[in-house]
């Protein structure tokens, strides 16, 4: 095989040549494209980071705050982290930016892939304990609405799935299969997605006021034309808080079976889950509150969107010692070089 | 409120940046090379002006132009690259629009001429709009508009993460070693391409990544003008004995790039 094939170039004389340059630049796959997103979101964690509310007293506050309702064991590290932060808020936070920002460049760099992924999965781990108090899930206040179970594990979910390596043998049906394999990439998308439906139908969330408290809650500080929008969504859910809850479980129990369903029907339920996380996003999370200035991340709506996009079917391709000649030319032309090669 | 030191090591990076593009635009020597050349520079020039823009804007001791001056050269920044991406688009198709070499720069300059307009000092200091714009981040000023400053984020950071994959791909100067291709000879030859190749050598000769090229494809090479293929990351075509090595090696404009990406990124998220 030509290294031309491997660096991923197209017969140059197929257009124009600035075409040829193009592909030359050796068009990343599919996963590497998901990696990329991901590179990108934890970019943005790192510059948000460095917000200047960040700095302040309110951060270590907010990192106590998920302290409320959690057993002693989780709380009391929680405790003392936001304490350790209240007193040394502008060393560990430049710390906490810095380690982001290092993380993303690391996945975005093709030769330390492996590393940052590795890393990152760590660092989500401590996060979401010390930082987002394990999503709340274990305080019985826990909603899909307004990021449960935490945002953060979902890079760590994602970190996993987009792992730079094929398992032999059979053909992955969709990008999240590749590292981990079909079953356990299913598994994990039904307990998720499961999860999700239980805090949809927790006794706090069903209240007839729950979900539009929730919504209205995300106004302060937000632009108007997205407070009005929250105050729309809120007035439709006003006292509906059963019906919403019951409609939203089982918009997420379908959702969760999805990837055990032929490709047609996956692909329609994963399309179900962009939208329904998209109004997550937007309605019950306003962008992560991003615009109100005071967001550590974007939130579980965008996250939630590219780990749909990671089941989503594709043509399978023979990977590990099973592959083809031709399955290895297109392996090797869009990711030789982050390792994707190292079943 | 950002320690003021963040905000120095940003302005010292973009100084660097303003060293750099500095440097491959005196190093270039547009002027002994045609107008064809001169139109290369635009994004070395570009980064230039950005780079102090954006150190003046970090830290008020390197205010260099008023705002209003700031405000017109982005305007034309972005209508020059706005230009650009428009052409790029009719020679190479819609997908320019977005993933051409302008289409980056046109973000830069629209996402500063946009810092520039729709900054608003806060009360404090008195002053509104533009006037507090320069060192304004240690005044902590807030944008207009925030929805388009995250959304400028966003795609400033797409661009950067993707940069970055590409500055670490196959062969590693593989977008960005085109700037000797010119070299390529008409009619049916073997070009090298890329992986492995030195920028300096890529088009000379059949390398490891030697392809065979149909007389038809050699035939569009040849139509193909010089520019296009140094266009990919800015690198001046014409000949130099320096071309496309040390500072002026088109990875550094790249890089450039990013650092400016990321950094443009940071001033848009913290002002929100």
């Amino acid at each position: 095989m030509s290294e031309i094939a491997a660096a991923g170039v197209r017969p140059v004389g197929r257009s124009r040549l600035g075409a040829g340059a193009q592909a030359s630049r050796g068009a990343p796959d599919v996963r590497r494209m998901l990696q990329l997103g991901l590179a990108g979101i934890w970019l943005l964690d790192a510059l948000l980071q460095y917000q200047s509310f960040m700095f302040s007293k309110a951060f270590s506050q907010m990192i106590g705050g998920t302290s409320a309702g959690n057993p002693g064991v989780v709380a009391s590290p929680i405790n003392w982290d936001a304490t350790l932060v209240a007193h040394h808020a502008v060393l560990l936070n430049t710390i906490f930016a810095t380690i982001q920002l290092l993380l993303a460049i690391g996945i975005a760099w093709r030769r330390t892939v492996r590393v940052a992924l590795a890393a990152s999965i760590a660092w989500a781990l401590g996060v979401w304990w010390f930082g987002e108090g394990l999503g709340m899930v274990l305080t019985s206040s826990a909603s899909p609405v307004n990021g449960a179970p935490g945002a953060v594990v979902i890079y760590a979910l994602l970190a996993v799935l987009l792992w730079p390596a094929d398992r032999a043998g059979r053909p992955a049906p969709f990008t999240a299969a590749r590292a981990v394999g079909a079953p356990v990439a299913r598994a994990l998308w039904l307990v998720l997605w499961l999860s999700l439906a239980y805090f949809a139908l927790l006794p706090v969330n069903r209240a007839p006021q729950a979900l539009n408290g929730m919504i209205t809650g995300m106004e302060s500080g937000e632009p108007g034309w997205l407070a009005a929008l929250d105050r729309g969504a809120a007035s439709l859910v006003a006292h509906q808080g059963l019906a919403a809850s019951i409609v939203l479980a089982i918009a997420l129990v379908i959702i969760a079976a999805g990837v055990y369903l032929p490709p047609w029907a996956a692909k329609a339920t994963l399309v179900l889950a962009i939208v329904v996380a998209a109004v997550i996003w937007v309605f019950g999370e306003a962008f992560g509150a991003i615009l109100a200035g005071g967001a550590t991340d974007p939130n579980s709506g965008l996250l939630l969107i590219l780990l749909a996009l990671t089941y989503w079917p594709v043509r399978a391709t023979v990977t590990g010692p099973a592959r083809t000649a031709p399955a290895l030319a297109h392996t090797a032309a869009a990711g030789a070089d982050e390792g994707t090669t190292g079943s | 409120m950002i320690p003021a030191w963040i905000l120095d090591i940003f302005a010292a990076i973009m100084l660097v940046v303003a060293a750099v593009s500095a440097a491959r635009l005196a190093m270039a020597r547009p002027w002994q090379h045609g107008t064809r050349r001169a139109a290369l520079t635009d994004v070395d020039g570009a980064h230039l002006l950005m780079a102090i823009a954006m150190a003046g804007t970090l830290t008020a001791s390197l205010q260099t132009l008023p705002n209003g001056a700031w405000s017109v050269i982005f305007a034309v920044l972005t209508v020059w690259f706005g230009y650009r991406v428009v052409r790029d688009a009719q020679v190479s198709g819609v997908r320019a629009l977005a993933g051409g070499h302008c289409a980056p720069h046109f973000i830069h300059a629209g996402a500063m001429l946009y810092m520039f307009m729709a900054f608003t000092a806060p009360a404090a200091h008195g002053s509104g709009g533009m006037a507090g714009m320069a060192g304004g981040l240690s005044g902590m000023g807030t944008l207009q508009l925030p929805l388009l400053a995250f959304v400028f984020a966003l795609v400033l950071i797409g661009y950067s993460v993707w940069d970055l994959d590409q500055l670490s791909g196959p062969g590693a100067s593989g977008h960005y070693s085109l700037a000797t291709a010119r070299t390529a000879p008409t009619g049916p030859v073997l070009v090298a391409v890329g992986v492995g190749t030195s920028a300096a050598g890529a088009g000379a000769s059949a390398g490891p990544g030697a392809a065979a090229l149909s007389p038809a494809a050699s035939a569009t090479m040849a139509a193909e003008p010089v520019t296009e293929l140094a266009d990919v990351a800015g690198v001046p075509p014409a000949s130099g004995p320096a071309d496309g090595t040390g500072v002026l090696a088109p990875w550094v404009a790249t890089g450039a790039r990013i650092a400016m990406g990321i950094t443009m990124a940071f001033m848009l998220l913290i002002m929100i």
